[in-house]
């Protein structure tokens, strides 16, 4: 490659990691919360079930 | 005599059509994102950074300046830090709402506005963190925006903290109200720094001549998705907030 293109793309290898890593970690962060909301949902929605069937059991009686 | 009656406030729940819209806005959200973040790279201009000793002919155009292709930072680090205000707003609106009705529903949804902002001001940090440790070649600053935006992030943190430390819940929400409304204030003050003090470094896209058409639309673009996905993850996380709540309630009613 010759002198004025090198210079021209200088910044763009050495600033690779940091785009990568801003992109990457940006979207880490978005999808952990969506998966701790996933993980709540369904937690609460199995103890919403057990719930339910005590409550039935209570009527029962 | 007068009878006063006392309108009852119309309460924000889950299974109203927001949630049923959620789901699609976040899809909608997330194709919006992948078409700004492609067109960020394959379709907007670069942005020109030192003149070099020379020019050449790239793409059919003459170039005569370094190629700074960290600004592609840029077209997410601006609309999480957006999306960050706007829940921001929302957490402010519903502590307000929860201080002149007392109803513990504008708690949960100020709560849950916090959490979504929180996550978008460490989007926001961990993009601008990238991009100043590359352009400026360190990994803080004390410029004005970062450190009113450092702020911002401290007063949402103890917002946590305070409502982990109290266990009444009335005290909780009413300490949690006025720490929201604080954030927010402090929202203003961040957005305006860099135009009120002439010496922050921190770019002003508006003041510095604005974007190209190109960039314009990128933007908008990623501006449009990280919204829609604020409100989907907003949403979501009500649903579960809300179950969770009516579990606590059929929980105690048994335990009676």
């Amino acid at each position: 490659m010759n002198p004025i293109l090198t210079e021209i793309y200088s910044t763009i290898v050495p600033s690779m990691p940091f785009i990568i890593g801003a992109y990457v970690l940006m979207w880490v962060a978005l999808l952990v919360y969506v998966l701790i909301i996933m993980v709540g949902y369904k937690k609460a929605e199995a103890q919403m079930a057990v719930l339910e069937e005590a409550v039935a059991e209570r009527r029962a009686d | 005599m007068t009878e006063v009656t006392k309108k009852t406030p119309k309460l924000p729940e889950a299974g109203q059509w927001p949630d049923r819209i959620a789901p699609a806005v976040l899809v909608v959200g997330i194709v919006l994102s992948t078409i700004g973040f492609l067109l960020a790279f394959l379709w907007a201009s670069p942005v020109n950074g030192a003149g070099v000793n020379g020019a050449e002919m790239i793409g059919g155009q003459m170039v005569t300046n370094v190629v700074l292709l960290s600004q592609k930072i840029f077209y997410f680090h601006m609309p999480v830090a957006i999306t960050s205000f706007v829940a921001l707003g929302f957490a402010g609106y519903y502590a307000v709402r929860f201080l002149m009705t007392r109803n513990r529903r504008f708690d949960t949804c100020s709560k849950i506005a916090m959490e979504i902002a929180l996550l978008f001001v460490a989007c926001t940090m961990i993009t601008g963190d990238l991009w100043t440790r590359f352009e400026w070649g360190v990994w803080w600053t004390w410029d004005p925006r970062l450190t009113t935006y450092l702020i911002l992030m401290l007063i949402i943190i103890a917002y946590f903290i305070l409502r982990n430390a109290i266990d009444e819940p009335e005290r909780r929400a009413t300490f949690g109200a006025v720490l929201s409304i604080i954030a927010l204030i402090d929202v203003p003050i961040c957005f305006m720094v860099t135009r009120l003090i002439p010496s922050s470094i921190h770019p002003v896209v508006v003041r510095e001549g604005g974007m190209s058409g190109d960039m314009g639309i990128t933007l908008m673009f990623c501006l449009a998705g990280i919204a829609m996905i604020g409100f989907a993850l907003y949403r979501l996380r009500f649903r579960q907030v809300r179950l969770t709540e009516r579990v606590e309630v059929l929980k105690e009613q048994l335990e009676d």
